[in-house]
């Protein structure tokens, strides 16, 4: 596959969203990831790039979230119906690493209150940063349930020991055009991070959970 | 037929006398008289054989060199040779040998080091190293015995002995009698165990070949396993702090074979984290420094390896075609250009280009998929916590020395700093350290540069800083002290902004007026640093313009402008500048009309990539590329005219459907508040241009280009990534001192010095009259200028050299004295 078209993706993502959504329906919302395998990066001359890009449509609505939050925090979670630990409930954990552990893998993803942030790491220690998982902050001024949303729809290119890496930028219950849509602006910014652009990226692969895998690049 | 004895019934030891009957009988039972025609034939065969053998013998005789000794070297080797060719028929003679090579090795077991025959064993093991393939169920013992001679007595047995122990053992694995793990078995226990610095070394470099060799063509995954393995266990096993020998060789094997690329995985890694962890100082210094240096220690070994691949392929080639040599593009290119065009010089540059491509090729090929050790430990956060508290924590005592000290914190800050770990003692421990009159505080201060990363918490780091600033950074102090001091605290601060406060910063801020050049450019890298990630916490006059603007234009506009934010990753977000090209976009006319097009494009660069990674290569052949680059956008834009119309059309309506689709999606979603709504309305146009198209490299030239034009990229110090993800993972201790002022040069000072001199004259009244005037050669001057040779043999000349010792010395002193009172005159 030597080029990329719209027209080509867009095909893809019809064989794709056909396959899991006729030929073989699974029993939960299947995702579709983007997969990618980098050429020609030495790793140890160009800087292992991370970014972050947000996607109009968000690829997993269910993603769960935990909001580390003072009083205030705490009740407007309460009130959007997001799960919600106050500091004394950090404090209960007592640096138990078990109890941190098990905490980091119930979570997708973790919110916390500006004022509380700064203690996270002396609180939790490196458990969470280690699974990838820091908490976002968000201020007594921001809008929870949009903060929410904003770290939803967020994904996040990195790097780590293989010139692979994969991301999920959507499930097959979203419509077609929303699919290209988030293909595409992840596989720009994708690119985009890349010191040489298009001559970095050795394949471009789609994927839902249990279909089988396209190539699109 | 007793003739034939030589080779075997050289006279025994004494000390076994049982055994010489015992060979007889093997003779006597195998050289029967026989009635089988094919036996006659073997023995007629074996006769012409014999007689070849004697005929060898007298010819060696006449000529008055042979001894018993080469006969029955000759006789050995005659007699592999044959066994070689004829197996069966031989294998008595065979048997023979190696009963009398075990009687010799009861023999040597029983007192090693009092052993005479070494010459008569080393042969029979060669004799027998070299056959054993034939004879396998006979000799299945051989490799085992000599390992355990080995291991057992190889510090009594003598020196060549031993070595062709090695070199059979070596000789068996290559022809798959024992395994490669098995040798590894048998001789990595003696590298620790044994004093002899030859022997050592002998078994160190057979073991780097084996293993290169096995892994030459393809990895051995299933070897290099198994000796890991081993290499692992004896690390643990011998982890205390007395037996270092086995840990250090297990590092340094490890050390050499993936400073060779032969190891590059992450087991080896994990080998070398457990050296670092080990018990003995050696042994963990060993580990760590593995860790600070194999980088380079690899880039080394490549580029050396690589300067040998060019110069092979170079010869190579010379053979051929003695042009092609070096493929210089640009001289061939030259060359084709003046001289007449002929179609042999067209396919000499041809080839040379072809030669290069595939050069360039394979070096991306080698350089890719380097991880360095660093990257692929397992476990970073327990390695850099263990290292911490078993070796800088004050339980260890003065086991370490300063130097070993500073690298153990070298590594664990790099740790911390590659990957984000939370190791918050670290900073406290650094405290201690960090005073002017420290010895290598500067590598301290480069150790605390490295250890900060965006995820500390402000407030563990910004004692440091604190600390830093006072000890470093007032009036007091020398010049390189300060700017070494605030050079230190940009590099904390350029991985960790928020971890001053804006008063501090400010007062550093300040000495970009101080007349030390060092002091004020390190100050003024500081502001630059929070132009860059945070212009509000700079004093207004140090802002620059476009901040300042930015700033102003905001405040106006009533938007609360963009702050630092603990938690927040620095990391890229979204594509910089994407706005610049749709502007530009819409104003060519291009719009998101033709995606097609584009496609087009793709399809044209991929053709031409390899010329595209040339293109950052050599400078020489930059020339040549640059036209192909041009030509290749000559043709992108022709062909985007006419091609694909059809087919554009049709995707552009998609495009616009996606477009209304997406917005309307994101106005349903946003039923919260209306904020979400502005920022979406904000992000809307970037992200139009993203999620229509697919960016081509065409695309990212341009967006490039229109960046640098709208000043972007001087915020952004021309890189792709802002300043913060910039920083590299290790800091250098020199560059915190910052500029020194060197000495200057010999033209320089040359140039002072004649500036001293302008106002003064030298030289004496009478030159100076005579040279004020025109005026012919002096006597004087012509005998000065009058050329040697012809003067060598005037009586001056010669008198000079015939005159006695005392004349000289006396003329001699006579000078000085001369000197003397000239110089008290003056």
């Amino acid at each position: 596959m030597s080029k990329i078209t719209v027209a080509g993706v867009r095909g893809t993502v019809q064989e794709l969203l056909d396959y899991s959504e006729n030929t073989k329906k699974r029993n939960f919302l299947e995702t579709v990831e983007l997969q990618v395998g980098l050429k020609n990066y030495d790793t140890q001359r160009d800087k292992r790039f991370s970014g972050t890009v947000k996607l109009p449509a968000v690829p997993r609505p269910n993603m769960t979230i935990c909001v580390f939050g003072d009083a205030h925090d705490v009740d407007r979670a309460k009130h959007i119906g997001v799960d919600a630990m106050s500091v004394e409930d950090l404090k209960k954990l007592n640096k138990n690493k078990k109890l941190i552990k098990k905490l980091a893998k119930k979570y997708n993803a973790f919110i916390a209150s500006e004022v509380l942030i700064k203690q996270v790491p002396r609180l939790l220690g490196p458990q969470l940063s280690k699974a990838g998982k820091f908490p976002t902050p968000v201020s007594h001024s921001d809008d929870l349930y949009g903060k929410i949303t904003e770290v939803r729809s967020t994904i996040k290119f990195q790097l780590k020991k293989v010139l692979c890496l994969a991301v999920a930028v959507g499930n097959v219950g979203m419509e077609e055009d929303q699919l290209v849509t988030n293909i595409m602006i992840a596989s720009n910014f994708l690119v985009s991070l890349l010191k040489k652009n298009w001559q970095n990226v050795g394949s471009l692969t789609i994927k839902s959970t249990m279909g089988p895998s396209y190539r699109i690049y | 037929m007793r003739h034939l004895l030589p080779a075997t019934s050289q006279p025994l030891p004494n000390s076994q006398p049982h055994l010489l009957p015992k060979q007889k009988n093997i003779f006597e039972k195998s050289w029967k008289p026989t009635t089988s025609a094919s036996e006659i034939r073997q023995l007629l065969y074996f006769l012409s054989d014999v007689g070849r053998s004697i005929l060898k013998y007298f010819t060696m005789v006449k000529r008055g060199r042979g001894t018993v000794g080469e006969s029955q070297i000759i006789d050995l080797q005659v007699l592999q040779d044959r066994i070689r060719r004829q197996p069966e028929s031989h294998k008595d003679e065979f048997l023979g040998q190696y009963q009398h090579y075990q009687s010799l090795k009861e023999i040597l077991n029983l007192n090693p080091s009092g052993f005479g025959e070494t010459e008569q064993f080393m042969k029979q093991i060669n004799l027998i190293a070299h056959v054993c393939v034939v004879y396998p169920s006979e000799t299945k013992d051989f490799a085992d015995d000599l390992g355990e001679m080995l291991v057992n007595h190889h510090t009594a047995i003598a020196v060549e002995l031993r070595e062709k122990m090695v070199q059979s053992l070596v000789q068996l694995t290559n022809r798959q009698v024992i395994t490669e793990e098995r040798l590894i078995q048998i001789l990595f226990p003696l590298l620790p165990t044994t004093n002899s610095k030859v022997f050592r070394k002998d078994i160190y470099t057979t073991l780097v070949r084996l293993l290169k060799n096995a892994n030459k063509n393809t990895r051995a995954p299933k070897l290099n396993k198994s000796v890991q393995t081993l290499l692992f266990t004896l690390l643990e096993s011998s982890d205390g702090p007395a037996a270092a020998p086995d840990g250090l060789w297990a590092a340094k094997l490890t050390r050499e074979l993936w400073r060779r690329s032969i190891w590059d995985d992450a087991r080896s890694v994990e080998i070398m984290k457990i050296a670092a962890l080990h018990g003995n100082t050696k042994v963990s210094i060993a580990g760590v420094n593995f860790f600070l240096g194999e980088d380079r220690d690899r880039e080394k070994a490549l580029r050396k390896k690589r300067g040998l691949d060019s110069d092979d392929s170079s010869d190579g080639m010379s053979s051929d075609d003695e042009d092609g040599a070096v493929p210089n593009v640009g001289e061939i290119k030259h060359k084709v250009g003046v001289n007449k065009k002929t179609g042999k010089r067209a396919r000499k540059l041809e080839n040379a280009v072809k030669v290069l491509k595939k050069k360039e090729e394979t070096k991306g090929l080698e350089a890719h998929l380097n991880f360095s050790a660093i990257h692929l430990l397992h476990d970073p956060q327990g390695f850099a916590e263990r290292l911490f508290s078993q070796t800088l924590s004050r339980s260890s005592g003065n086991k370490y020395t300063l130097e070993q000290r500073i690298q153990i914190l070298n590594l664990v800050s790099r740790l911390i700093g590659v990957h984000k770990l939370s190791v918050l003692g670290v900073y406290s421990y650094l405290l201690k350290y960090l005073t002017p009159k420290q010895r290598d505080v500067t590598q301290f201060m480069a150790c605390a540069a490295q250890a900060s990363h965006d995820l500390v918490p402000p407030d563990a780091l910004s004692p440091v800083i604190r600390k830093i600033a006072d000890e470093f950074v007032s009036d007091g102090v020398a010049p390189e002290v300060a700017a070494a001091g605030i050079n230190t605290i940009r590099e904390i601060l350029t991985r960790n902004p928020l971890a001053i406060d804006q008063d501090l910063l400010q007062d550093l801020t300040q000495y970009h007026k101080s007349k030390a050049k060092s002091v004020m450019m390190a100050a003024r890298s500081l502001i630059r640093l929070y132009r860059d990630v945070a212009p509000e916490m700079l004093a207004r006059k140090d802002l620059d313009k476009i901040s300042a603007m930015e700033m102003s234009a905001n405040a106006r506009a009533g938007i609360e402008n963009k702050k630092l934010q603990y938690g927040v990753e620095n990391v890229v977000e979204g594509i910089p500048g994407l706005e610049l090209l749709e502007q530009w976009r819409k104003e060519q006319g291009l719009d998101v009309a033709e995606p097609g097009e584009d496609g087009k494009i793709v399809s044209k660069d991929d053709g031409d990539d390899a010329a595209w990674n040339v293109k950052d290569a050599d400078d020489e052949e930059e020339g040549w590329i640059n036209v192909e680059s041009d030509k290749e956008y000559e043709v992108s834009d022709a062909e985007g005219d006419d091609d694909k119309d059809s087919d554009d059309e049709a995707q552009d309506d998609d495009d616009d459907d996606v477009d209304s689709d997406v917005e309307e999606n994101a106005q349903v979603k946003e039923r919260a508040t209306e904020e979400p709504e502005a920022k979406r309305a904000k992000l809307d146009p970037m992200q139009s241009l993203m999620a229509t198209r697919i960016l081509t490299p065409a695309d990212f030239q341009k967006l490039e280009e229109l960046r640098q034009k709208a000043g972007i990229d001087k915020i952004l110090h021309g890189s792709k990534s802002s300043t913060m993800t910039r920083h590299q993972d290790t800091v250098d201790a020199n560059s915190l001192i910052g500029t020194r002022s060197t000495r200057a040069d010999k033209d320089e000072r040359m140039d002072t010095v004649m500036e001293g001199r302008k106002d003064r004259e030298f030289g004496s009244k009478k030159g100076k009259k005579l040279d004020s005037k025109p005026h012919s050669t002096t006597n004087k001057e012509k005998a000065r200028k009058k050329n040697f040779i012809m003067m060598i043999h005037t009586r001056d000349i010669q008198g000079k050299n015939r005159k006695s010792l005392r004349d000289k010395q006396k003329s001699l002193k006579a000078n000085i004295e001369k000197q003397k009172k000239y110089n008290v005159k003056h």
